[in-house]
């Protein structure tokens, strides 16, 4: 197998999981790099030295893609897309950002699902005004009620807010991800041309 | 490579790409044979940059038949790559003046 052929193999194989149309997009443009270049006579060992490390380019063009979706559509597995591409991207200083990053998510994940119960809970005790029912509790049915509604809200509020934070964070990953695109090497045994 | 060099280049970068395709229309290969002999990088970076700026709209692509093999895909700067480009040339041209005349001073306490 020579040097075009292993190159290309290990681009796709690095670019596992994007769309179909996407990766042979991608395939077709390096295949025109590795035609061109043997137009203008050099050998494919050549060509393949200068583009650089296919894995590192499958994983900046995954994290790409990522990010896009994640602004095309605001959704779960969107998200989810753009902290796989970043993890992919591998940058030094993700040691850092990473206990901070795990802290935050499952702090707010906490909220979330407190905001949630919260509302859930405030929603069921409100047809039958059970409250009324507990000891110690004054009120009339009116207040019981009242009380349930406001329940209801504060949760739902909690919930809405955790979900505009998800968002914020999301979109400051996708900045911290675009910073960390690299100019990616030629190979080692890539001659330099003038 | 020293990595502040590194992130000067790749700043660069996409300001030197829609330079080249303000004189004339190209395709990959080409510019990226033309920017890693001046900025020496990987020639396979310029794919992926070439792809997110066709989804900012800076450039858009339309294949050529070739004499030999399968048609090449031609990228030309689009009306919204224009402005960008005269946008980042002006403030790189701002920039660097600012820059060399804080260099030139110091030459000259030196000297």
């Amino acid at each position: 197998m020579n040097e075009r052929d292993s190159f290309l193999r290990r681009l796709r194989s690095g670019l596992w999981g994007l769309p179909r149309s996407a990766i042979d997009d991608i395939i077709a443009d390096y295949e025109g790099h590795f035609d061109a270049g043997r137009a203008a006579g050099r050998s494919d060992a050549d060509v393949a030295a200068s583009l650089g490390d296919p894995a590192r380019l499958a994983r900046e063009l995954r994290a790409e893609a990522g990010l896009r979706r994640w602004e095309d559509e605001r959704s779960l597995t969107a998200a989810l897309g753009v902290i796989v591409g970043i993890i992919g991207l591998a940058a030094l200083d993700l040691f850092v950002v990473l206990p901070v990053l795990v802290s935050v998510v499952s702090t707010l994940f906490a909220f979330l699902l407190l905001g949630l119960v919260t509302a859930l809970g405030g929603g069921l005790m409100l047809p039958f005004a059970f409250i009324t029912n507990l000891p110690g509790f004054a009120g009339d049915r009116l207040q019981a009620g009242l009380l349930s509604l406001g329940v209801m809200s504060g949760g739902a509020a909690l919930t809405a807010l955790c979900i505009l934070f998800t968002i914020g964070l999301v979109n400051l990953l996708v900045r911290y991800g675009r910073a960390h695109y690299r100019l990616i090497a030629r190979g080692s045994n890539a001659p330099l041309r003038d | 490579m020293d990595s502040n060099l590194v992130q000067f280049k790749k700043g660069v970068l996409e300001l030197c790409v829609l330079a080249l395709l303000a004189r004339s229309d190209s395709y990959g290969y080409d510019i990226a044979s033309r920017l890693s002999a001046a900025i020496d990088m990987g020639e396979g970076t310029i794919y992926p940059l070439m792809r997110r700026m066709q989804k900012d709209g800076l450039v858009s692509t339309y294949l050529v038949e070739s004499s030999s093999g399968p048609p090449r895909k031609y990228y030309r700067l689009t009306e919204g790559g224009r402005k960008n480009l005269n946008a980042q040339k002006a403030a790189w041209t701002d920039f660097t003046r600012a820059v060399a005349a804080i260099l030139e001073l110091d030459l000259e306490k030196t000297s």
